[in-house]
């Protein structure tokens, strides 16, 4: 197992599993992040106070959309260091191209517990700057409930084998 | 006192509508400390590593830019009174250019369908093409959104 994970981010793009399946972690959201966040970046009220928030369609102070997009993004690095060989290894520290179908489908609460997952379901035949290949993941999270809260399909760079 | 612009709920908002946000200049703090937070990869925290990188420079995350986005959006939407209640989805996004520190950015808004409001929901969508350019004019990020924007009935309920 653990010898699997340490070659997470030193394989080709070719060497990469369409069917993978990574828990990256979870996170508890607090009341105080969501504010924070919400304050700099998503000043609905919704976002930033939580007695005016009880006056709105969500009866209370939620995160924002960018704020869980956010956190998915800490849980998979803080995953990819611990199983990588090293950040110096480039070959899956490929940035992000692009995701599709971004939804949050439940409120995210204080105090709720989500627990973020990574699938991978697609490599499109595409070659990008002449060394880069597409790797397409499902990411969900799930809240402590397990329901399924929110969902992206998103595209990263990973590096092809030299020929 | 400044003249309040009337609400503008779903029902009035008309297709095509063409927005322009506000000017955010990007700084390195600013970089460093979202990056710190939620996306602490070398090209986001340190100069010499992310001259190394496929980037060629420090630059923010993808996700920050996401968020200065939703900023320079809501603060627009406030302005013009627009009911603005978050996004129902975000059905596709492209980050196309890296955004370097002490970039400029700005985001070009354009409705381009409305969905009226489901049975009993109190808001209805709009669909939105959203491109951020920076200083050059040239396009970093580029979307489409589905805004959820509050009606006028549920404003009477």
């Amino acid at each position: 197992m653990a010898h699997n994970d340490n070659v997470i981010r030193t394989r080709w793009f070719e060497d990469i599993p369409i069917g993978e399946f990574h828990v990256f972690g979870s996170h508890i959201f607090s009341e105080q992040e969501m504010i924070e966040f919400g304050t700099l970046y998503a000043p609905q009220i919704y976002h930033t106070d939580p007695q005016q928030a009880l006056d709105t369609r969500y009866r209370g102070l939620i995160a924002s959309d960018w704020h869980v997009c956010a956190t998915w993004m800490r849980l998979m690095v803080n995953y990819m260091e611990k199983y990588a060989l090293g950040v110096e290894d480039g070959r899956r520290n490929g940035a992000g191209v692009g995701f599709a179908g971004l939804k949050l489908l439940q409120p995210v609460r204080p105090g709720h517990t989500l627990t973020f997952s990574h699938e991978i379901i697609a490599k499109p035949d595409k070659v990008i700057r002449g060394k880069w290949g597409i790797i397409r993941s499902r990411n969900e999270a799930i809240n402590h409930r397990g329901e399924v809260v929110f969902r992206v399909l998103i595209d990263i760079l990973a590096q092809r084998a030299p020929t | 006192m400044p003249v309040k612009i009337p609400a503008v709920y779903w029902e009035d908002v008309i297709i095509p509508t063409h927005l322009i946000t506000q000017h955010k200049k990007i700084s390195v703090q600013e970089i460093k400390h979202f990056a710190a937070t939620f996306d602490p990869q070398p090209y986001h925290l340190d100069h010499d590593a992310a001259k190394e990188s496929l980037f060629g420079g420090l630059c923010a995350s993808g996700w920050h830019v996401c968020a200065i986005m939703m900023r320079l959006l809501s603060d627009t939407m406030e302005q013009d009174s627009i009911q603005f209640l978050g996004n129902e989805e975000i059905p596709g996004l492209k980050w196309l250019l890296p955004v370097f520190e002490d970039d400029q950015v700005q985001a070009d808004i354009t409705f381009t369908q409305k969905a009226p409001a489901m049975n009993g929901a109190d808001f209805g969508t709009v669909d939105a093409d959203i491109k951020v350019k920076n200083q050059h004019d040239k396009v970093v990020m580029a979307l489409t959104a589905t805004l959820m924007i509050k009606t006028r009935l549920s404003h009477g309920a």
